[in-house]
């Protein structure tokens, strides 16, 4: 057996979360047409598209409506309040950059006619029932992208 | 159209296991061709590859060129991965179907295959929340377990379903599952070890939920006609249904009843002229307890809302009014995503054939369904198969 040279190669010793697996989209316009949905959301405001032709509500907001294919398509707004409709907790498994939040909770929450996925902050499984008020939050991420979320209303 | 028999199947042992995708594949591929008389790869003329998501898993694109390769197959009619989350093998099957149907391949293979351990439970989990709706559900980490936690949720809220009674869907699986050689999990548990066992994301505990697995399965497809040449004992694909309503959690059709799976259902019995009362075995989709549980309901085997009292009354057992999931199921064997329904395919063969433990024997069946769910279970998808060509 004759010797073959040995050379040790470096990699870089920790690779930041790639932008594949950063869950949170690219909101502006450069990167989508639905720009105006982030927009109004660092404004307060959570809003979907309605279609003017059928006046379907349309979840998630889109370019063009799927019951009728117009593109004549408008904002509107969703107001701050929902019904939790289910809702569980996180306590195994959850993907990368939600780790540290673990235990947390998740849910479906009723905004008249639409069922939107959300995260439910403020709250351990234990306090929530079906049918509880839950309350429009907005969440910064560290490079001012926003998103939505939802906290139990303390009035109840 | 021809009609299509199965005439062998192959697969790897399911479970953690210390070997690579590709090497999953082979091991599957080699069990495969040895399960058949007077056919080679060589034979083979078109193959349809099972894999939900190797990009993620496997770091690897194109790969129906690449298992071809593996398995001495050269493709010369049809080729092509088939893509459906956890539909993705049964989506290969209907492919190699058609295909052998027109006349378009004379003999097809349709092979699963995923690799899902990784040194990072977290990255696993980051890939399969790429299933749901990324940037309005999985965002929100509604990956597989918080979505059929909150299924689970509603249908104990409508229906009155019970924790003890999806622990006995995992008691039944379990059970069948430690006679299934092939299996992940060969371990009895009990309805206590179940409701005690660690809570994933509640309702759901982990013995409400399938592991994630390692694993590889194929079939090889030829028209009817041709499959006594190959075998003595071959299988006969006599119907199918498949049913899709929205994708996002918003549009989907409801949650606690699927209805898409009720349309599927009714669409399996017509094309194979049977009725919910002629199948024997019926290997469905339990990637949960709760799905079982909705998986009664949805093809007829009870009414809605009963499902909790039907595995109560013991029925879904083998000598019950269906035997459902003898292999095991996926709780059992585990969920190899593009490999599953193919493995639960090549069960009912074996059944078939009278090749699995007595104990888990369905004697004299005569027609097994497969049934397979992806996504948030907007998907459903059913093959018939018969023993008897009809």
């Amino acid at each position: 057996m004759s010797m073959v040279k040995f050379e040790k190669i470096k990699r870089p010793e920790k690779i930041g979360l790639p932008f594949m697996l950063d869950f949170y989209p690219l909101q502006d316009e450069k990167n989508t047409r639905i720009s105006q949905f982030f927009k109004s959301l660092k404004e307060g405001h959570l809003t979907t598209t309605k279609c003017k032709e059928c006046g379907k509500v349309l979840w998630p907001p889109r370019i063009m409506c799927p019951e009728c294919l117009s593109e004549s398509l408008e904002w509107v707004d969703l107001g701050v309040e929902g019904e939790l409709y289910a809702f569980t907790e996180i306590r195994l498994g959850a993907p990368l950059g939600f780790v540290e939040d673990v235990p947390f909770c998740v849910g479906i929450v009723k905004i008249g006619s639409l069922l939107i996925s959300a995260r439910i902050d403020d709250a351990k499984y234990e306090d929530l029932k079906i049918g509880d008020k839950v309350n429009l939050k907005i969440v910064e991420l560290p490079d001012s992208r926003v998103f939505y979320r939802f906290s139990k209303d303390k009035e109840q | 159209m021809k009609q299509v028999a199965i005439v062998a199947g192959g697969e790897a042992k399911a479970g953690r296991r210390a070997a690579s995708w590709r090497d999953l594949v082979q091991e599957a591929g080699k069990a495969l061709f040895e399960d058949v008389d007077n056919l080679s790869p060589k034979d083979v003329d078109s193959i349809f590859v099972g894999a939900a998501q190797p990009e993620r898993f496997a770091f690897l694109s194109y790969v129906a060129p690449l298992v071809a390769e593996y398995i001495g197959v050269t493709p010369r009619k049809v080729i092509a991965r088939t893509e459906l989350a956890c539909v993705s093998g049964q989506a290969a099957i209907r492919y190699a179907w058609n295909c052998v149907a027109t006349g378009m391949s004379d003999i097809a293979v349709a092979i699963g295959v995923e690799k899902m351990y990784q040194p990072d439970m977290a990255e696993a989990q980051t890939t399969m929340t790429c299933v749901l709706d990324r940037e309005w559900d999985g965002i929100n980490c509604f990956s597989a377990p918080p979505i059929f936690a909150v299924t689970a949720q509603r249908h104990m809220y409508e229906f009155g379903t019970t924790e003890e009674q999806m622990a006995l869907v995992s008691v039944k699986n379990h059970h069948y599952s430690s006679l299934n050689p092939i299996a992940h999990l060969r371990k009895e548990v009990t309805v206590e070890a179940v409701l005690k066992s660690p809570v994933v994301a509640p309702p759901l505990k982990l013995f409400d939920c399938c592991p994630m697995t390692d694993g590889s399965a194929g079939v090889i497809l030829v028209r009817a006609e041709d499959a006594k040449k190959y075998t003595d004992t071959p299988m006969y694909l006599i119907g199918s249904g498949q049913y899709a309503i929205g994708n996002v959690i918003n549009n989907l059709a409801s949650l606690a009843e699927w209805v898409p799976l009720k349309l599927a259902a009714k669409e399996a019995w017509r094309t194979a002229k049977i009725t919910k009362d002629d199948v024997d075995i019926a290997e469905v989709h339990d990637c949960f307890t709760i799905s079982e549980i909705m998986e009664y309901e949805g093809l007829g085997f009870c009414e809605t809302g009963k499902g909790g009292q039907f595995i109560e009354d013991g029925e879904p057992y083998i000598g019950g009014k269906v035997a459902v999931n003898p292999s095991g199921g996926i709780m059992g064997c585990g969920h190899p995503l593009g490999a599953t329904s193919i493995y639960h395919t090549f069960e009912i063969l074996k059944q078939f054939r009278g090749d699995v433990d007595k104990g888990r024997y369905v004697e004299g069946a005569e027609i097994g369904i497969q049934h397979s769910l992806s996504g948030a279970a907007n998907l459903h998808s059913i093959l018939v198969c018969s023993r008897e060509l009809r």
